[in-house]
């Protein structure tokens, strides 16, 4: 049973997951890509925790994408039929969200482990100055668990109807038009501030998704 | 005698406009039961409250001895579904879409399952986005009964096919009946195919059943009488007159349900006489039921 889900979740996401098995993959190697050189030496160490972290960034902004891609995918079929074939198969419906939940989670296993062995290669070949080290299965491990932060978050949203979607991206918006209309009228009310803070501030789920990504650091 | 289904009570709304109220409903096992009723009478929801694909206000549905919601999982993994719409992932191929079903359900027939392939003539290789409305027809109907199932809800299975495919699908259905004593309840408002195939009838309009009897009862039940000297007021009829119209001066007209010969006696005992019995086919008794629901006489 669980081979079939995994197996459809494969067929609609394949693409998803090899464009961000390759970009996983390159990421790191990339970041690192100048200090290969046999003139690192003349590189400050500066001007390569600069630049590494300047690509850092790009680690969550992937991690977001390809959570929220994975997460749509696994839906997206049985939202067209209305959940018909999904709602007349043989299983509780908790059983079905699990598996289609686990499907999605083993497929992102391949674009982590890519990023881990893209990670092992460029610290292997690049040049670390001494003072610094490479954290090649920290950042692999700090990607696997924003992915699946997000992945958890945007796949319990889409497991809804278009309604309940639709109620959470409209709270959304009030919460955005509110704080517009409160600084327009400067009244002093916070709600997306301190919202923002739970949510991207230990102890929040998203907190992950914050401070440096670095390949290589201090 | 046991029943697959039955239902009582049932209430479910949608939206403003769309109520089923009140309504009650017994599938005798091992029946082949049509399901009548025009488009937008409510036969769609009603197939989905019994499979617990929408939840009901009220009432009390129970499937071949469980209840529906509560034992809703271990009654699907008995019965076979064909729906309305087609409802499978369009990017599987049809191989794929038997492994998909297969998975689910422990009685499986693959030997079966093949022959119904071959004997539908369906590419295995094909998309399912690919395939002639036709072609999804058949494969739904393999799907259902490859899996063995002691009920088969099929929801207008053969709307919109043509007469060849129609014919196979049919044929396939009426074979596994034949072969196992599985219980059918099918929705139709294609009046004539279910008469060849059905021996229980229910009739449904605007969320309401409207009547549930055999078959049989219902060809033979209803007639249409030609009235000499008809009373003004019929009293106390032992048979359910649907409809009177005056048909030239003192003839009337009598659509009736329930009829039987020695009812003739009736028209003498209120003066008046009865020229002519005349036989309805289903549809023409279906047309007749319906319009007398809608407008009840006063």
């Amino acid at each position: 049973m669980f081979r079939m889900i995994l197996f459809t979740q494969w067929k609609w996401s394949r693409l998803v997951i090899a464009l961000s098995a390759v970009a996983a993959f390159a990421l790191p190697v990339l970041s690192v890509e100048r200090f290969g050189r046999a003139d690192v030496s003349r590189w400050e160490v500066q001007e390569m925790l600069t630049s590494i972290q300047a690509w850092g960034v790009l680690y969550p902004v992937l991690a977001a994408a390809l959570a929220l891609l994975v997460a749509a995918l696994a839906w997206s079929p049985d939202h067209r039929s209305r959940h018909v074939y999904a709602l007349s198969l043989p299983v509780p419906r908790w059983h079905y969200v699990l598996l289609r939940l686990g499907a999605g989670a083993i497929l992102l296993a391949g674009p982590v482990l890519a990023l881990w062995a893209g990670a092992l290669v460029a610290t292997t070949a690049a040049t670390i100055p001494p003072g610094l080290h490479a954290y090649p299965t920290t950042l692999a491990l700090r990607f696997a668990l924003a992915v699946l932060v997000a992945y958890g978050v945007i796949f319990a949203v889409s497991s809804g109807t278009a309604r309940t979607a639709g109620y959470v991206l409209g709270a959304l918006g009030a919460l955005i038009a509110f704080e517009v209309l409160a600084a327009a009228a400067e009244v002093n009310v916070h709600i997306l501030g301190p919202v923002l803070l739970r949510l991207f501030v230990w102890p929040g789920p998203l907190e992950v998704f914050t401070g440096r990504w670095m390949l290589i650091d201090v | 005698m046991s029943h697959a289904i039955e239902v009582r009570e049932l209430h479910y709304r949608a939206g403003k406009t769309f109520e089923i109220r009140d309504f009650a409903l017994s599938v005798p096992t091992g029946s082949l039961y049509g399901f009548l009723g025009p488009n937008g009478s409510g036969k769609t929801t009603t197939i989905r409250l019994l499979l617990g694909l929408l939840r009901p206000l009220g009432g009390r549905i129970a499937v071949l001895g469980g209840e529906v919601p509560r034992d809703i999982p271990r009654i699907l993994a008995r019965t076979g579904y064909v729906p309305e719409q087609p409802h499978l992932y369009p990017t599987v191929t049809v191989a794929e879409a038997m492994r998909f079903h297969a998975a689910f359900y422990t009685t499986w027939d693959w030997p079966w399952a093949d022959d119904l392939t071959r004997q539908f003539q369906l590419d295995r290789d094909s998309r399912l986005g690919q395939l002639s409305k036709g072609e999804m027809g058949k494969l739904e109907m393999l799907l259902a009964l490859a899996q063995r199932p002691e009920l088969l809800v099929l929801d207008e299975p053969t709307d919109g096919l043509d007469p060849v495919v129609r014919r196979d699908v049919l044929a396939a259905l009426l074979d596994y009946v034949s072969q196992q004593n599985a219980t059918v309840f099918i929705s139709s408002h294609l009046v004539h195919e279910l008469e060849r195939i059905c021996d229980w009838v229910g009739v449904m309009d605007r969320g309401r059943l409207v009547a549930e009897l055999p078959m049989q009862s219902f060809k033979n039940g209803i007639k249409r009488l030609r009235v000499a000297n008809p009373p003004a007021l019929p009293g106390d009829t032992p048979f359910v007159l649907l409809a009177r119209e005056t048909a030239n001066g003192a003839l009337e007209t009598w659509t009736v349900r329930g009829w039987q010969a020695p009812m003739g006696q009736y028209f003498e005992g209120v003066g008046a006489s009865l020229r002519e019995v005349i036989d309805l086919d289903l549809e023409e008794g279906f047309v007749e039921l319906l319009r007398t629901f809608r407008e009840p006489r006063s």
